[in-house]
């Protein structure tokens, strides 16, 4: 069983995958993602590949709507897992800046090359570190899925940004980056390039955002001088975590890119990366509970402007 | 409406809208007018009932500067200045007036443009040509958009092409108007991207069968998709069967196959020579003037050249077996020229507007080929969204530069360069853009290794279709083709180019390797700067798939 159902009460489509079930917790003997592991026999460098339980395939099966109530469509887009390193004990924050930049890259690619598929409307590149939020594997790695639809927040995003371009004639996060840089009281880090903040709109107790100071609409568009510095920034701020309250920090990482095979909106669509993470203190977890799930309303327990200050104060060398 | 009012565009308020909507009533027919919230601008929505020749939805005030475009692949997309005036020579309008517009008795008095014009501050353009031929007629101070019927009679009320105001600047406005089109039309576009030769600014129509395996024994390791055979191999325009110099098309595209190629085919589908024995036996297929007789649509190759009324059933029924046969050989890769012809004004079988006939005919070949990749050339460009693979957006290139030859479709690199610039917008999103051949050879030239590098540079970094046409035993500037080579070796890029109104064109064209510049500053004398954003880290993709069918994508550093 592969299929989208269409939800008539919020206009949202829900994938329904039997194989994400199949999906082992957390492996107790040898890591399927280091060598002579399940995944790989050989050594390599960075790899993508084909999810082995994924919600959605490229050949997924033809579905047929039941009524116009219970409309169905084909789950027909790709999960990939987004190996980044073969150290198994590694990770964004211990990483060197050159395998992060390579990493971009490959990022880079995946996107280009998922956007050739005239069936993908998005490519949504994520991380998922740490048993807080549902990781099973602990080998440095993301994921990536390539949707044959927009999903809502995404599409939230785009109408926003859209919104405020047609208002203002700007580019929203252009506005953002040039009011944040100016006043800093929200900065975490910042270079030539790129700016990390936790956002005035912050939803999660140390959320941050990283914005490129320039308006591009997807990591593709980034020089090479701009991806070695988006790979420093990814390092600082996930230094900065892992050494906030000197633990292996948990956290979202969740790239937005212009939507592919559509490009209405790359310019009021300014490609950024919001970093969720659970923590609101070294041993409490802000839940993603019945507000913030009922109704996408957070209720964020700590001053957007206090989280950036300590962040700004821990300090790192790269 | 009272079109007397004129909308001043680069000064606007909302309520300027309101003065579009609404009823009114025309000699001879009813018009409704919807005008509805738009990102960046606004939609309009017609609705006519009654018999119509041409609607005039609005007037706008004409900006000093305007980009302007023609109807056609061939057809100049150029800015104009308001002291422009049209040059065609009078002596080739009765050969080619139907290339140049499909409405021959006005084009060559007025000034039009078809389907959009922007200026540096908006846009205005329409979002399909499926019954009506969108134009603008650019007269003085005002520009009128217009909806060109030829003569319908709606008895119910029908929706009319939906136009679009956008007030932003063209490197916004026009990918954004792409994509709208794109949407509009259902367009699926292929995820084909192919590199491949063509015989034809080679060898013209000198060209046979020994000449077709010699090239493709010099084309081993070159790295083609796709292998096409030009104009040379047919009976006739219109008989489209091999002349004697070549074998069976079986044994013409078995031996392309044997070098590993897609087998690629040239034809004119809806051309018809007066020489053809299609001619003779059936000048009930071809389109009629008004006293019955068949119309001439085209004069070349010293003959004229009549045109396919494609909805005439046993036409049709004729169209579709010859891509079937032609498919059946073995050919996946069709590249149909002169499709214009199928769109010239005449008597048809069915009551329907050129631009009707000729989708209908479009169509019938998009249903005989299937998902074979389809190149289109001297098409009409929006009726054909959504049903090619390729479009040529220019006019045929040439072993010459001349910037101050006519600008009227006629063969020239220049030209042809320059409307794979102003057209850059709609490549990956209705379709991908032939730029024309590049011509990578040293001998048998004019064109000099600075004009063949920025046309290769420009093709390249706007990630435009790449066929090279050269005999494969001369000198070639292995050099360029190093750089196609390498430039191909990853997907789709993404790209932005900025100075169309200036003609001082920037390009940047991003992919995994990171983003390249060419800065052209003046076509005419190909003055341009290129910077590559080489980095320090080229990784290397190697893809495995594994026995349970999932891919492994593996990225090494380079040594």
């Amino acid at each position: 069983m592969m299929e989208r159902r269409y939800n008539v009460l919020t206009d949202e489509w829900v994938m329904i995958s039997a194989f994400t079930q199949q999906r082992p917790t957390n492996p107790t003997t040898t890591c399927p993602l280091c060598v002579g592991g399940d995944e790989f026999s050989r050594p390599y460098d960075l790899a993508s590949f084909d999810n082995r339980f994924p919600s959605m395939k490229v050949d997924a099966p033809n579905v047929e709507s039941e009524n116009s109530l219970y409309k169905k469509a084909r789950s027909n887009g790709k999960c990939e897992v987004v190996v980044y390193t073969v150290d198994h004990n590694s990770a964004m924050s211990l990483m060197p800046i050159h395998q992060i930049e390579k990493l971009i890259k490959m990022w880079t690619d995946r996107y280009l090359e998922l956007s050739l598929q005239p069936t993908i409307k998005y490519v949504f590149i994520f991380e998922n570190r740490g048993a807080e939020v549902g990781a099973t594997l602990s080998h440095p790695h993301g994921q990536l899925y390539a949707f044959p639809f927009l999903p809502k927040r995404i599409e939230a995003k785009v109408q926003s940004l859209a919104k405020y371009y047609d208002e203002h004639g700007r580019c929203a996060i252009c506005d953002v980056v040039e009011n944040e840089v100016s006043i800093r009281e929200r900065l975490v880090y910042e270079n030539e390039s790129f700016v990390a903040l936790v956002p005035f709109y912050a939803r999660w107790p140390y959320e941050v955002h990283v914005y490129p100071k320039r308006h591009v609409s997807s990591l593709v568009e980034l020089n090479n001088s701009e991806r070695n510095l988006l790979s420093k920034v990814l390092k600082v701020v996930t230094m900065k975590y892992d050494l906030l309250f000197q633990q292996s920090f948990p956290y979202m990482m969740m790239l937005f890119q212009s939507p592919v095979n559509d490009v209405r909106y790359e310019h009021a669509f300014h490609f950024h990366i919001e970093f969720n993470p659970v923590k609101r203190d070294k041993n409490k977890i802000k839940w993603m509970a019945s507000v913030e799930t009922g109704t996408w309303a957070f209720i964020n327990p700590k001053l957007p402007e206090e989280a950036a200050a300590e962040l700004r104060s821990v300090e790192v060398i790269i | 409406m009272n079109i007397s009012q004129i909308i001043d565009l680069e000064n606007f308020s909302d309520i300027d809208m309101k003065k579009i909507a609404g009823y009114r009533k025309e000699d001879g027919f009813e018009l409704i007018v919807e005008i509805e919230k738009l990102h960046l601008g606004f939609k309009i929505k017609g609705y006519l009932k009654g018999y119509v020749d041409e609607v005039e939805v609005f007037k706008f005030k004409r900006p000093d500067k305007l980009l302007v475009n023609n109807w056609q692949s061939w057809g100049p997309s150029k800015v104009i200045q308001k002291d422009f005036q049209l040059n065609f020579p009078k002596e080739l309008i009765q050969k080619f007036g139907f290339s140049a517009s499909i409405m021959p008795e006005s084009y060559f008095d007025n000034l039009l443009s078809d389907y959009y014009v922007a200026s540096d501050r908006f846009f205005v353009g329409c979002l399909s040509s499926k019954v009506a031929h969108p134009y603008f007629q650019i007269d003085g101070d005002e520009v009128s958009v217009k909806l060109k019927y030829f003569g319908m009679n709606f008895n119910e009320w029908n929706e009319t092409e939906t136009i679009v105001i956008l007030l932003d600047k063209p490197e916004v406005t026009l990918p954004y108007y792409a994509d709208l089109v794109a949407k509009e039309n259902v367009v699926n576009i292929s995820d084909k991207r192919l590199i491949g030769w063509s015989s034809w600014y080679q060898y013209f129509v000198d060209f046979d069968y020994e000449k077709m395996c010699a090239d493709l024994e010099n084309a081993r390791g070159k790295g083609y998709d796709v292998f096409q055979i030009d104009d040379a191999w047919e009976v006739d325009i219109g008989d489209w069967t091999p002349n004697n110099k070549f074998p069976s098309l079986e044994k013409v595209a078995a031996k392309i196959k044997e070098y590993g190629y897609i087998p690629g085919i040239w034809l004119a589908p809806f051309s018809v020579s007066e020489t053809s024995t299609l001619f003779m036996e059936h000048p009930d297929w071809l389109v009629k003037d008004g006293n019955g007789n068949p119309k001439v649509a085209y004069e070349n190759w010293n003959k004229k050249i009549y045109a396919l009324d494609t909805t005439v059933p046993r036409a049709v029924d004729w169209l579709t077996s010859l891509f079937e046969h032609l498919k059946d050989c073995g050919f996946e890769y069709f590249k149909i020229d002169f499709l214009f012809a199928a769109a010239i004004q005449g008597k048809r079988f069915e009551n329907v507007t050129p631009v009707q006939a000729y989708t209908q005919g479009l169509n019938t070949i998009r249903q005989a080929v299937g998902d074979s990749f389809v190149l289109g050339c001297g098409a009409p460009l929006l009726p054909s969204v959504g049903y090619v693979d390729g479009m040529r957006i220019g006019p045929d290139t040439a072993p010459y530069w001349d910037a101050n030859g006519p600008d009227i479709g006629h063969p020239n690199a220049y030209y042809a360069l320059r409307n794979a610039l102003t057209r850059w917008y709609i490549n990956g999103i209705w379709w991908w853009n032939d730029p024309d051949c590049l011509m990578l050879r040293k001998v048998d030239t004019q064109l000099s290794d600075v004009q063949r590098e920025l046309y290769t540079l420009v093709s390249l970094l706007l990630d435009n279709m790449i066929i090279q046409s050269d005999n494969l035993s001369y000198e070639i500037d292995d050099g360029l083709w190093n750089v196609v080579s390498e430039y191909r070796k990853y997907g789709k890029r993404k790209v932005l180019l900025s100075g169309i109104m200036s003609g001082q064109y920037n390009i940047t064209s991003c992919g995994v390797h990171g983003c390249d510049l060419l800065s052209i500053t003046d076509l005419e004398k190909c003055v341009f700067t290129y910077s590559k954003d080489s980095g320090d880290i080229k990784l290397k993709k190697t893809i495995e798939i594994q026995d349970d069918g999932r891919r492994f994508n593996y990225y090494n550093e380079n040594d």
